[in-house]
């Protein structure tokens, strides 16, 4: 309970440092909506098989902008040695990884919860059939991103070209969860029953589960040694 | 038929050829690394005989 | 010495069963029924495949070893064993597409092995970008490990969900697997090119590894020249 609890300090230390500063969550919308709208000159927003993909395309969006917060996520803390303040103090490396994971996770999750509506309006979808699911899905997906982008957002930390490397290495890492969660999303919009795509469920909950136990596992030699 | 063999050996030319490639690399990397070498040998010297003097 | 030796002894070998290959596949293997000629590049493809796809795993466990030993060796064993491993996976690919051209009729066919093995030299080149911005040793062996660990779990569970993706959207017809109905005269040049390909790259691994220690060798020296 104490490895949560150190956990959600650092958590609440970098949710609160975001509400102030609202840095991420704006650049992360802004760019969000800026995909939504190239898309939109891509594909053909009125037609029948773009309300089909419409579940991928949202997915796209949310791996994108998600970068921008996942990258801000360890980049933050270098200003004025805060990473060593954090290393040296009596939070273990799992703790503040996973401190960084809730906020990242919230932090996504309020900018998905932001663009969504665009979204619906934009591609004029109807999601209202499965909201529920949808939400689980969505916080399954989300949850798989941000594990993964912060663990590698750790361990760019303190490279030369963090902002080059970060993309580059977490999108092939991330595609298994991006295929979950787009396979589901695509069938709940078109009301499609779920019972065929259970394997995307389970698909995405190993996901979660296998990268959260190894990034856990792992953390520590990435950020001390 | 023909254009099968046509493609085979395309098939087997790519693989020799990345192998070949592959190891001209090595091989050019090694001649630079051979060269490093004695060129920082060569100054770990000369910095030695600069410091007993 | 020893090593130069192991290296020579290797090559050699591995060329000649190479070369006695080549003769077997060329003129002894009547052709496939169904595929005709083309499908002697699977002679190529499938060793350059399994071979490519061990090395990788042999890699992670080096980085692990390193892990537990700090040992730098075990870093630059795995970062040869990778670059070898890369570079047969490349050849994979190239002659996948080569018969998929032929079989298929499509250069690209996005189905499970090649989408897969496509990602994992995604993931590996970025494994050597990030070796190349790292100039510390201990550091970047660290985080080499970590990412290797993290690659080769990872292309298992891509590898199963885009076949389970192609079960839901089927592509082009896939069943090409020959070894249901290889006749046996066509199987063993197979295994031995695999032999002869396990035994090129353990030339190339070594060769690679000499490298790595004459390159440490030279930052060493590199590092002790600035102390004065």
């Amino acid at each position: 309970m104490n490895f949560l609890r150190q956990a959600l300090a650092v958590a609440a230390k970098d949710l609160r440092s975001e509400i102030r500063s609202k840095e991420s969550i704006n650049a992360s919308v802004a760019f969000a909506l800026v995909i939504l709208l190239l898309f939109s000159f891509a594909f053909d927003p009125t037609s029948d098989e773009v309300r089909e993909m419409a579940g991928g395309l949202l997915w796209l969006v949310f791996a994108f902008a998600g970068t921008l917060i996942l990258n801000r996520s360890f980049a933050r803390e270098l200003v004025n040695d805060c990473l060593d303040a954090l290393l040296a103090s009596p939070v273990s490396g799992a703790q503040l990884f996973l401190g960084k994971v809730i906020a990242n996770f919230v932090i996504l999750m309020v900018v998905e919860a932001l663009c969504i509506p665009v979204f619906t309006i934009f591609y004029n979808v109807h999601w209202t059939q499965s909201i529920g699911l949808l939400f689980v899905v969505m916080l399954l997906g989300t949850w798989g991103l941000t594990v993964i982008g912060t663990l590698f957002s750790a361990m760019t930390v303190n490279l030369r070209l963090r902002e080059l490397m970060l993309p580059m290495l977490v999108y092939p890492m991330m595609i298994p969860a991006l295929m979950g969660a787009i396979q589901l999303s695509r069938v709940l919009v078109a009301g499609e029953p779920i019972a065929d795509n259970q394997i995307w469920f389970r698909l995405l909950v190993a996901f979660d589960v296998i990268f959260s136990l190894l990034a856990l596992a792992l953390v520590e030699t990435v950020l001390v040694g | 038929m023909d254009r099968n063999f046509e493609y085979m050996f395309y098939g087997f030319t790519a693989a020799w050829l990345i192998v070949i490639v592959y190891v001209i690399w090595i091989a050019l990397r090694e001649r630079r690394l051979r060269d490093e070498l004695d060129r920082v040998k060569r100054m770990v010297e000369d910095q030695e005989r600069e410091a007993k003097k | 010495m020893m090593r130069t030796k192991l290296i020579i002894l290797f090559s050699v070998l591995a060329g000649g069963l190479l070369a006695w290959n080549l003769h077997t596949i060329f003129i002894k293997v009547p052709d496939e029924a169904s595929q005709g000629a083309i499908f002697r590049v699977f002679y190529f493809h499938f060793p350059a495949a399994v071979t490519s796809f061990t090395c990788f795993f042999v890699a992670m466990f080096s980085g692990l070893v390193y892990l537990r030993k700090r040992d730098l060796r075990y870093d630059a064993a795995a970062a040869a064993i990778n670059e070898v491993a890369f570079t047969f996976a490349l050849i994979t690919l190239i002659t996948g597409m080569i018969w998929g051209r032929i079989i298929w009729g499509i250069w690209w066919a996005w189905d499970p092995r090649i989408t897969s093995y496509f990602i994992c030299l995604l993931m590996y080149f970025g494994y050597f970008m990030m070796r190349r911005a790292i100039d510390e040793p201990h550091r970047r062996a660290r985080l080499s490990a970590v990412l290797s660990v993290l690659a080769s779990v990872d292309i298992v569970i891509v590898w199963k969900s885009i076949e389970w993706f192609r079960t839901q959207h089927p592509g082009p017809v896939l069943e090409i697997r020959g070894g249901g109905g290889m006749a046996p005269g066509m199987e063993a040049p197979l295994f031995w090119n695999v032999l002869a390909f396990l035994m090129l790259e353990t030339a190339l691994i070594l060769v690679r590894m000499r490298q790595q220690g004459i390159q440490s060798e030279i930052e060493s020296l590199r590092r002790y020249a600035h102390a004065f």
